[in-house]
């Protein structure tokens, strides 16, 4: 199956190591991919939907276009706010026509309603089936733990994101560690938010998740934090020292982008990752990875 | 049915630390967790302290934290939430308690919902005799009209958690049906007054309460749309929360010049370029990120292919807001 790839800004812009690590991800297990290049930023929950969603409908159409049915995203953000605005197309025939007939339409484009924009978890996880990825993994992840760190909306409204039948969505980061062979732990963050819409409003309580949720990561003994999103990857890796600063404590917790935990799954060496370009040093996950190997 | 109740039991007056108290009750299996909390109350302990009113989930009262999740003791079958035979009933969290299941609703909700003045004000000229409202125009409210006041939402939001002073959801769905009512006169210095800090910009968007909501009200999906109400207005939020018109601004305009987000461009935009303090603050974070290659400068982010066609779209919608 061919996708139509969505990377989102920020793993160009200031997540540039998640760009390339998803590639060689896709790359290794033999899923197509081809970037839609000619489109727009979702609005990412901080746009008006008056206009994120005319913008959204596009990119869509574009994908129609292009011949396919499937969107991939690398962001728990513009995962959610696709499926929400796709959602109102799908469900809402006479809102998905106005919206075509005042902004479509001139470039002549139409958004049929056919396109399932599934986030890259969801394609392992659904699609490509996670059995098949067992194959690839050169070096098990033994003796790593990994504290899972979703991002809220790749689980929030549940009723879209996750409705029934689709519940299972709740726990792929767990299932997906449990094949690469690390260790999960529960920690409180998990299916919280990072506080990174909040980050310039309020960057007092948008810190103070960041402290809470890395902080609490540790003391239930994780190695590292793994997230599906380069915002909370922004907030919780970048902001990490910030939040350190606020809170009086030292933290220190390294954040994994998905793909690059992955990709050192099936072999690919923390340079070829960049986990070099990480604020928060890696070096406490490359020791154990170290212990890993040689035990 | 059997059950076991293990309750939360506090009494300021006699200096004892909190604890949870246990007691066998027998119900049938209809039984609700109030009935179950009555029994204990009339047959085995009655200095146990609970609210209750109308016993029908329509006055909100009765909100608890039964088995870890915020429910309306009174609309929940204890054949529903029984774990291992056992049902835990605690007060909701957040909030200072007074008695035993008994909080003090004053700043956790009052306080709230009176800050975004939830009452009508009749918009002029007052017609004779009553407003006649099409039932469509009222489709809007209708989303917000059955709530409780349960505050359950709130309970459970994730920046009440850390920030007692965020108005919340449930105030924020009451101004909401207040935002939304044809026959309501104030429906500019609304949208101003949710935009204070504190107020509606202060929400993450996570989503939390709806997953909270006994009556499936969506509080977050209410509370968007009062943001993009307050959007449409362009933001008249005065000037004591400047960041947030700054920062939409530049988000938009970003996406408007080139298509996408220019990251680094809305870190220094909504510090505001006058700012020295603020954009002094921003530095530490980019200078530890310069080198690593993270830090996107304003300066390098080009403009995209379709950049073209989302201004036209931008332009169309920002005009058929107005
Ligand atoms: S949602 Fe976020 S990552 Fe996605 S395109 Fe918009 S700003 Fe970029
Ligand atoms: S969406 Fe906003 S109001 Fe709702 S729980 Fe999250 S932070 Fe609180
Ligand atoms: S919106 Fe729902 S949860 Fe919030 S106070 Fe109203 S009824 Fe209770
Ligand atoms: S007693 Fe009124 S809602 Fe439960």
């Amino acid at each position: 199956m061919k996708y139509a790839f969505y990377p989102g800004c920020v793993s160009r812009g200031a997540c540039p190591e998640l760009y390339p690590a998803s590639v060689k991800v896709a790359e290794t297990l033999g899923i197509e991919i081809e970037e839609v290049t000619d489109v727009g930023c979702t609005g990412a929950g901080v746009l008006s939907r008056d206009l994120s969603d005319p913008i959204n409908a596009r990119t869509l159409a574009k994908v129609e276009a292009m011949g396919l049915s499937s969107l991939m995203t690398i962001c728990s953000t513009c995962q959610g706010v696709f499926t929400q605005a796709n959602h109102r197309f799908k469900n809402e025939p006479e809102y998905r026509q106005k919206i075509n007939d005042e902004y479509l339409a001139e470039e002549g484009l139409e958004y049929k309603g056919t396109v399932e924009v599934k986030h890259l978890l969801w394609v392992l996880m659904e699609d490509y089936g996670v059995e098949n990825l067992k194959p690839y993994i050169k070096r098990k992840l033994t003796g790593l733990k990994v504290a899972p760190f979703y991002g809220c909306y790749i689980r929030r409204p549940t009723s879209i994101i996750a409705p029934k039948g689709l519940s299972g969505r709740k726990t792929y980061l767990e299932d997906l560690l449990d094949v690469l062979g690390a260790e999960s732990v529960d920690s409180s963050g998990k299916s919280k938010c990072c506080g990174f819409p909040i980050l310039t409003v309020n960057e007092e309580n948008s810190m103070r998740m960041v402290s809470d949720h890395t902080g609490d990561a540790k003391t239930k003994g994780a190695d590292c934090m793994v997230t599906p999103c380069p915002l909370c990857h922004l907030n919780l890796d970048a902001n990490q020292p910030t939040a350190e600063k606020r809170a009086g404590t030292q933290i220190g917790m390294p954040i994994i982008h998905l793909p690059q935990l992955l990709g050192l799954a099936f072999g690919f060496d923390e340079k070829e990752m960049e986990l070099q370009r990480h604020i928060v040093s890696t070096e406490a996950v490359s020791r154990q990875l170290e212990v890993s190997i040689r035990s | 049915m059997e059950t076991t109740f293990k309750v939360y039991r506090f009494d300021p007056e006699n200096g004892s630390k909190p604890d949870f108290a246990t007691y066998q009750v027998d119900l049938p299996d209809s039984a609700t967790v109030m009935d179950g909390l009555r029994q204990i109350r009339d047959e085995q302990d009655p200095s146990l302290a609970f609210r209750a009113s109308c016993e029908r989930g329509s006055c909100g009262d009765c909100a608890l934290r039964i088995n870890k999740k915020g429910r309306l003791g009174c609309s929940l079958k204890i054949a529903k939430t029984v774990k291992n035979g056992v049902v835990t009933v605690e007060p909701i969290r957040n909030i200072p308690v007074l008695k035993d299941l008994v909080y003090d609703l004053e700043g956790f909700l009052w306080k709230k919902i009176k800050s975004v003045q939830p009452w009508i004000t009749p918009r002029e000229p007052e017609p004779e005799g009553e407003y006649v409202v099409a039932e469509e125009q009222l489709a809007e409210v209708r989303k917000a009209m059955s709530c409780v006041m349960c505050g359950l939402c709130d309970e459970g939001c994730a920046v009440i958690k850390i920030d007692k002073d965020f108005v919340g959801p449930a105030a924020l769905t009451k101004a909401y049906r207040a935002v939304f009512d044809p026959r309501d006169g104030q429906h500019d210095e609304r949208l101003t007054l949710v935009s204070e800090p504190g107020g509606v910009w202060d929400c993450t968007h996570c989503f939390e309460a709806n997953g909270h909501c006994p009556l499936g009200l969506e509080p977050t999906d209410r509370l968007f749309e009062v943001r993009d109400e307050a959007i449409r207005q362009g933001i008249r939020s005065g000037t004591r929360n400047p960041k947030v018109q700054r920062h939409y601004d530049s988000f938009l305009n970003s996406v408007k010049r080139s298509g996408w987000l220019d990251e680094g461009r809305l870190a220094i935009e909504s510090e505001g370029l006058t700012n020295v303090a603020g954009l002094a603050k921003l530095l530490p974070t980019v200078i530890r990120a310069i080198p690593k290659g993270k830090a996107p400068l304003p300066y390098f982010h080009h403009k995209r292919p379709g950049a073209e066609a989302i201004r036209r779209i931008i332009d169309k919608a920002q005009r058929s807001e107005v």
